[in-house]
């Protein structure tokens, strides 16, 4: 065999098996998507997103209240999650003072670290046991507990990556330091920002462990945020470890639902943020 | 500049938009949200109820969350909740922890069974001794002498017995543990009562569902459930040998049999174990599951409501039992109930409206 015959037979060698390793690292996530499909899209249908669930045995059930729910949860949590956490990932990023930053970069990999249903107690010993009642309130600050550590760190690792010789220029040319931030740093480390936020928000959708108590869940529509709630994920687990086969049918969906939110509202960031991307030119 | 302020504009409105709830379905004006928590066990029933309640009393929601025994007695005792739920009675220490007097309210009964997988699932017949002795790891095969005496013409495979038990905590476990403690004195000193106990033997599953799909998956497994899970399941139960020595099949009948023969003797507080109970056709492993009220209401309208659904669940409610595969109360304890309800009072005065 000629070298050059070699060569290409190891080249499409190498393309096969890393193009393997591809498969290998989506099959999961494809596994798991058809799963739910296969076992979740039989119970879904209208009623599921319009209607309050019924009690077993009776047809026409849905989880509307418990995907408004989830959503509502999802939003609260962004509310104080979101901003504290760029911020402060600004702040890591630009302070010259050394000790602070350190001991916040630690205390939020720690955070990060500690179990989600820790940080549920958290939340019931601050807001539920003084307030003497489960909220949708306590949920979200459980949530956005949750999310802070995540964006702060993205963020910070995000605007370290912003060209010195950028923010130089822009010094350069008078502007303060809090201009530079808002109209250098930050635009340009956009995109990598939302995929943070959006990676945040994957990751509480799915929390089921600090809800039960501070959410702690609502057969009904939730009329004021200091009223329990209801969340996909509780709803989902109080429903599959029921003996009820339509109550099983029904976390299916409810699974497949909650994994379509995440994914939607994944999709519906990155193309939002591909816009900018593309206008912006060279950073970002 | 212009740029950055869509796309922080464009946050704002989707944290908005996420963030408010649907438009709702109109409704009367003074609705009153009543929450509860507690037991995993009986929340099909309580959703049930609740349900068909919301049908007499439309102004009223009942929102219960099944976070665990355990949970709804701690979440009572902070009065997080209007009302709690357990599988297993509050014990004393517990009860002078709560803030108020805490009352009992028996509202269905649970039957816990032996069920396991056999080539061909016969109907197995088991006696108190063997059960304890399987669960203690003294009887390791199917085929041992003493199950095959018990099960003349069953064809027993020597199989070893794989135990499968509950790895969390659970009003199932106390149920089931608290009756091998009567009838085995070497369990009530090796292993004793308790939502978990140190298992002498055997694999844990997490749940009734996930002990229940252990059996269903290992040949040759041995387990308890609460009986829905094994007739969902479609999995074999085993007839046990009561104080009578009658060999009976767990069912909704079996199961109510067994609180009625403990009607003469109910204690004032209903913190009664029902496990053993005598009566010739009463099935040995059953359990009252209790509602948790304060008797003492702080807010007289929730009070209101608490206590007639209380009434109600006694009386019409417990026609909804036997089909989502609880046992209903024996009327003679239905009776005791109702007159343990109007003892909840609000300043003093009954709430329950004379009927």
């Amino acid at each position: 065999m000629s070298r050059i015959a070699v060569r290409r037979a190891t080249n499409a060698a190498m393309n096969i098996l890393a193009a393997l390793a591809a498969l290998v690292v989506i099959l999961p996530l494809v596994l798991i998507l058809g799963f739910l499909i296969f076992r979740g899209s039989t119970a879904l249908n209208v009623a599921f997103f319009v209607h309050l669930p019924t009690p077993v045995g009776e047809p026409g059930g849905g989880m509307a209240n418990a995907i408004t729910g989830s959503l509502t949860l999802i939003g609260l949590a962004a509310a104080g999650g979101v901003p504290l956490g760029i911020l402060g990932g600004v702040y890591l990023a630009q302070s010259r003072d050394r000790r602070l930053p350190w001991l916040c970069r630690f205390l939020a990999d720690v955070l990060n670290g500690v179990p989600s249903i820790v940080i549920g107690i958290f939340a019931y010993t601050l807001i539920v046991l003084p307030m003497r009642r489960f909220s949708a309130l306590a949920g979200g600050v459980a949530l956005g507990v949750i999310m802070l550590p995540i964006i702060l760190r993205t963020t910070e690792e995000l605007v370290r990556m912003v060209p010195a010789s950028l923010q130089e220029a822009a010094l350069a040319l008078g502007l303060p330091q809090w201009k530079v931030v808002l109209h250098v740093v930050l635009p340009t480390a956009r995109a990598g920002i939302i995929t943070g936020v959006m990676v945040a928000v994957a990751r509480i959708a799915g929390e089921t462990a600090p809800l039960l108590f501070t959410a702690f869940g609502n057969r009904f529509w939730h009329r004021r945020l200091d009223e329990p709630i209801a969340a996909l994920p509780l709803q989902i687990f109080s429903y599959a470890i029921s003996p009820f086969d339509d109550w099983h049918r029904q976390a299916w969906a409810g699974a497949l639902v909650l994994i379509s939110l995440v994914l939607v509202m994944s999709l519906l960031a990155r193309l939002a943020t591909k816009g900018l991307y593309n206008r912006r030119g060279t950073y970002g | 500049m212009r740029k950055l302020a869509i796309v922080l504009v464009g946050l704002a409105a989707l944290a908005l938009v996420v963030g408010s709830p649907l438009p709702e379905p109109p409704r009367a004006a003074a609705e009153l949200l009543i929450n509860g928590a507690g037991a995993t066990f009986p929340y099909p029933i309580y959703s049930k109820w609740f349900d068909e309640y919301a049908k007499v009393q439309p102004t009223l929601r009942f929102n219960y969350q099944s976070i665990g025994s355990g949970g709804g007695i701690r979440q009572i005792t902070e009065r997080t909740v209007d009302f709690g739920a357990t599988d297993g009675p509050m014990t004393d220490e517990q009860l002078a922890k709560a803030p108020g007097e805490l009352f009992h309210i028996p509202t269905v009964l649970g039957a816990v069974v032996a069920t396991y997988n056999l080539p061909g699932n016969p109907s197995l017949r088991l006696t108190p001794d063997i059960l304890a002795d399987i669960f203690l790891g003294k009887i390791e095969k199917w085929n041992a002498s003493r199950i095959q005496a018990a099960n003349p013409g069953v064809a027993l495979p020597g199989d070893p017995i794989i135990v499968v038990h509950r790895s969390d905590g659970s009003g199932t476990t106390y149920i089931f543990a608290d009756y091998l403690a009567k009838v085995s004195h070497e369990w009530e000193q090796k292993v004793g009562r308790g939502t978990s106990v140190k298992w002498p033997v055997g694999l844990g599953g997490k749940g009734n569902e996930g002990v229940a799909g252990q059996i269903k998956s290992t040949p040759g497994a041995l387990g308890y459930v609460e009986l829905a899970y094994a007739i969902k399941n479609q999995l074999p139960v085993g007839a046990i040998r009561n104080q009578a020595g009658q060999f009976i099949v767990p069912t909704i009948e079996s199961t109510t049999a067994a609180a009625a023969g403990a009607a003469r003797n109910m204690p004032a507080d209903f913190r009664v174990s029902l496990t053993n109970a005598s009566g010739e056709k009463a099935y040995p492993i059953a359990s009252f599951t209790w509602l948790l009220v304060y008797k003492e209401q702080t807010d007289e309208a929730k009070g209101k409501a608490v206590v007639n659904f209380l009434y109600w669940a006694a009386t019409d409610g417990q026609k909804y039992a036997a089909d989502l595969l609880y046992a209903p109360l024996p009327p003679q304890i239905a009776k005791q109930v109702e007159a343990k309800v109007g003892q909840l009072s609000f300043h003093g005065k009954p709430l329950l409206v004379a009927r």
